[in-house]
């Protein structure tokens, strides 16, 4: 599975460590921000576009916060990342809202934990069925 | 203030925990549903939070499904709309403080009922802090997408989907 990730300054650091433990574990990692990006609606659009058009399978974006990338990625027709800070929303959000993009808070969220949150996010896969109302209703959405 | 209330039917008897939360700190509030169990699609209420928000019926909205992930996307998804979805205070105070966030949105499964009063209680209570940076990145974010105005004030817009439920075209 490839997977694109992006981080401004405050999330930096936390990328880093999320890309290597990725790599160790084998996974096809894009990494869009070598350096920090200016800001996180430049790495949140960065990890969307790449998502939306099939350079990779799923993404990853942080920051300080986490919420501002989501909130960015959103604005996105056709996106829907989730900010995340613990397990459960983390595997949840792929199976029921089969989130594109998941986006941490490097500022709330520790390493090991977010080791957990990518890996929750990932293991898993979207369950359609029902689901698929609420999906197209958000694809209507600008 | 006057605040929005939207909610999908896996947490309707957290929605009313909050709904009376935020009376009983002397705001009113509209609750825009759902009002029960019965299963439904929370693009529908995340729509109608944000519409009363842009139309300046409410001054801000608050937003909650099992994750909040899926009604807060489909609120964040309207032009004026800046709808954060966070799992803790620390979050909730950064969002309206430096993002001048207009919808809070958080797991109604996730967070436990004091934390998530805790969370409302921030977001009504904390002011944006205008600076310089803080502006133009509120201005970058509402210029990412184009808007849409077919989606606004309009209780017909998912009638075709809604019909191919009604006719079980979707199903597990």
């Amino acid at each position: 599975m490839k997977i694109a990730l992006a981080s401004d300054k405050g999330g930096f650091d936390l990328k880093e460590y999320i890309k290597s433990y990725l790599e160790g574990l084998n996974y096809d990692v894009v990494d869009l921000t070598e350096e920090p990006a200016a800001d996180f609606v430049d790495s949140a659009v960065a990890v969307s576009r790449a998502v939306l058009d099939g350079k990779a399978d799923r993404g990853v974006m942080f920051d300080e916060y986490g919420t501002g990338s989501a909130m960015a990625s959103n604005k996105i027709h056709g996106m829907v990342t989730a900010n995340v800070a613990e397990e459960n929303t983390s595997h949840m959000t792929t199976e029921h809202n089969g989130a594109k993009a998941i986006a941490i808070g490097a500022g709330i969220v520790g390493p090991k934990k977010a080791e957990s949150l990518v890996n929750e996010y990932l293991g898993v896969n979207y369950a359609g069925g029902r689901h698929q109302i609420r999906l197209d209703m958000l694809e209507k959405l600008s | 203030m006057i605040i929005a209330l939207g909610n999908d039917h896996i947490v309707t008897g957290t929605k009313i925990q909050i709904s009376d939360f935020i009376k009983s700190l002397g705001h009113e509030v509209i609750d825009v549903g759902t009002y029960d169990n019965t299963r439904t699609h929370y693009p529908i209420y995340g729509l109608k939070v944000a519409d009363l928000v842009r139309d300046g019926k409410a001054d801000l909205g608050v937003v909650l499904c099992g994750t909040g992930v899926g009604i807060s996307t489909a609120a964040d998804k309207n032009t004026g709309i800046r709808a954060a979805l966070v799992n803790d205070v620390t979050t909730a105070k950064y969002a309206k403080e430096e993002l001048n966030a207009n919808v809070i949105g958080f797991g109604g499964s996730v967070v436990g009922e004091h934390l998530a009063e805790e969370i409302v209680k921030i977001f009504l209570n904390t002011e944006y802090k205008e600076t310089p940076e803080n502006k133009k990145l509120i201005e970058k974010i509402d210029g990412i997408e184009k808007d849409n105005p077919a989606q606004h004030d309009n209780p017909h817009f998912y009638d075709d989907e809604m019909k191919l439920w009604n006719e079980g075209y979707y199903h597990d």
